[in-house]
């Protein structure tokens, strides 16, 4: 199922809808925020997202998260 | 012959006692607005400022004829087109912004004008009506002349009726503070917070900057809307005088809503044009300077003089006053085609003036710019799509405006669960507007929503050309298509380069 997500980016400017698959891991929403906000922020090789202010494995999927449409994830570059 | 100050208080005043009807029924509360008062608690109502309808008529036709005067003289598109490619972004977002506001502000003062609750308040009114006839006029009659040479211009009369993001942010502030809005609160919202609070100082910050850019007819246009503001302005501090005796908890709210939602929307149009669409030589000061010299100084006193607080997220507006602005025009830049005028992209001396201007916060910020520089200089000029976002971005459920509050580090959105429906929004303060009357904004649909329940599409060129009405002729770019020669100087092929 797809899942339409708020997304923040520390160190951008605005929040982005991204669109996940419930089977996505934390590292692929990671990503795929990064590709979205890549014009403004240069994407790092890792990130960390976090849910409620609580890191998430990067392994764990969005439905074990228990993430719901428009939930707030918030994506932390990691140094490499 | 009476003389003036004998004659002028029986034309302003002329109330009388019904006999045949119910003062209530008169000017029932729904339409009058809360608290609801006989008018022996208005009958002291009175403006600093007086003006009869043979005076008003003849000092406006002379500022229509001042106007004119200068569009004839140099208002030629010749003339429009030797400005600064940026500064005419600023001229297209101010130019948009204004005459259809003014016309929903025709609207609420001519409820006033029936509905305020005392002669001489809707004597004003009606004066303030004919003003905002004039304020919606003037920049679609100067505007006009000038879509022949760039099609841009066609949106100082289009925004307002499209479903473009800015102005559904747009309707969402004016329909509530002018169309919906009672007397009362609109004395309280629009004449004191929005006029005397911003508009009114705004007006003589932007005539400076329109005459440092050599654009006179905007600057008499602005001068002239001015005085009108100066003087209808003047309708809120009475009818605030009386609120505040009779029910301080509402007064103390409506200054609070009001100041919030007015400098979201102040801090885009006019924290756009003078941090970045001026071009640097001709900046007096920065957005905050201009903020902390005009609005706030003015705008405390004004509390303090009728004992009110100065709204309770003080803090947290001082903070935006150094961040929103910088975050809504950097993202809006990477979505510069969502809306109708071009954007300038700061380069290396436009980011020096900022860091000089904002120490606390520009470091935050920078990066993004940098970001966004090397992206130009890896596809060179005209290749807009290399700098933009192709992502839909996210509104705030309150005032409709993208989530850019708070800084880079952390984005100050905040979710809220009411009645089983999720809600998003971009501060404390919108959160707060949204709990105080939620009967009042939940069932009206941000942009995502839109989206989200097939009303409008996700695809951004579909977004952007089907739903929010913009062609390829319209669109927003660059300024100079990203052909900037500071850029080029620091491209590693160019000659002389590093």
């Amino acid at each position: 199922m797809l899942i339409p997500l708020y997304g923040f980016l520390r160190g951008d400017t605005i929040g982005l809808v991204v669109l996940v698959h419930d089977r996505q891991t934390m590292a692929e929403v990671a990503a795929c925020l990064q590709e979205a906000a890549s014009v403004r922020v240069a994407p790092a090789p890792s990130a960390r997202v976090y849910v409620r202010g609580r890191p998430l494995e990067p392994s764990v999927t969005v439905a074990e998260a228990g993430l719901r449409p428009l939930d707030r994830v918030d994506v932390v570059q990691e140094a490499a | 012959m009476l003389r003036r100050d004998e004659w002028i208080d029986l034309a302003r005043k002329l109330d009388w006692e019904y006999s045949y009807v119910d003062e209530r029924e008169v000017f029932p509360e729904l339409t009058s607005g809360r608290p609801w008062l006989p008018h022996a608690a208005w009958a002291g109502w009175d403006e600093p400022y007086k003006t009869s309808f043979t005076e008003y008529v003849v000092n406006q036709s002379a500022k229509d004829a001042d106007v004119y005067a200068a569009r004839d003289a140099v208002g030629r598109v010749e003339d429009f087109q030797k400005l600064d490619p940026a500064w005419l972004g600023s001229l297209k977002l101010h130019g948009a912004t204004l005459p259809l506001a003014e016309f929903a502000a025709v609207v609420g003062n001519l409820r006033a004008a029936r509905f305020g609750r005392d002669s001489a308040w809707r004597t004003m009114a009606t004066f303030a009506a004919l003003d905002e006839f004039r304020h919606t006029q003037i920049p679609l009659l100067i505007m006009h002349e000038l879509i022949r040479f760039d099609p841009q211009f066609d949106w100082t009369h289009r925004f307002l009726h499209s479903n473009d993001w800015v102005a559904i942010a747009g309707r969402h502030l004016v329909d509530e503070l002018l169309l919906a809005a009672n007397p009362i609160e609109i004395a309280i919202a629009t004449n004191f917070v929005f006029e005397t609070g911003f508009t009114n100082l705004q007006f003589i910050g932007l005539s400076a900057m329109a005459h440092s850019a050599g654009d006179q007819v905007f600057e008499r246009m602005v001068q002239s809307i001015q005085t009108d503001e100066a003087r209808h302005s003047q309708i809120g501090l009475p009818v605030l005088r009386t609120v505040i005796e009779h029910d301080r908890d509402y007064a103390q709210y409506l200054i609070d809503k009001w100041f919030w939602r007015s400098w979201l929307f102040f801090a885009v149009v006019t924290g756009f044009s003078m941090d970045y669409l001026t071009p640097l030589a001709h900046r007096t000061q920065s957005f905050k300077e201009f903020m902390d010299e005009w609005i706030l100084d003015q705008f405390q006193r004004a509390l303090d003089d009728v004992g009110l607080a100065r709204p309770w997220y003080w803090p947290q507006f001082l903070d935006a006053l150094e961040n929103y602005h910088h975050m809504v025009y950097a993202s809006a830049y990477t979505y510069r085609a969502t809306v109708w005028f071009d954007f300038a992209l700061p380069g290396p001396a436009e980011r020096a003036w900022l860091r000089d201007k904002y120490p606390r916060t520009w470091p935050l910020l920078d990066p993004i710019w940098e970001r966004i520089s090397a992206r130009w200089r890896d596809a060179g000029p005209q290749v807009e799509w290399y700098t933009h976002g192709v992502t839909p971005v996210t509104f705030c459920h309150l005032c409709q405006l993208v989530l850019c509050g708070g800084t880079p580090a952390h984005n100050s959105a905040r979710w809220l669960e009411h009645e089983g429906e999720s809600y998003v929004f971009c501060s404390e303060p919108c959160e707060w507007i949204f709990r105080s009357e939620p009967e009042r904004y939940q069932r009206h649909k941000d942009v995502v929503k839109r989206i989200l329940t097939g009303e409008a599409p996700a695809n951004l060129v579909e977004l952007v050309r089907g739903y929010f009405g913009l062609s390829q002729d319209c669109w927003g770019r660059d300024v100079r298509r990203g052909d900037y020669p500071w850029l080029h100087a620091a491209r590693p092929d160019a000659e002389g380069g590093r």
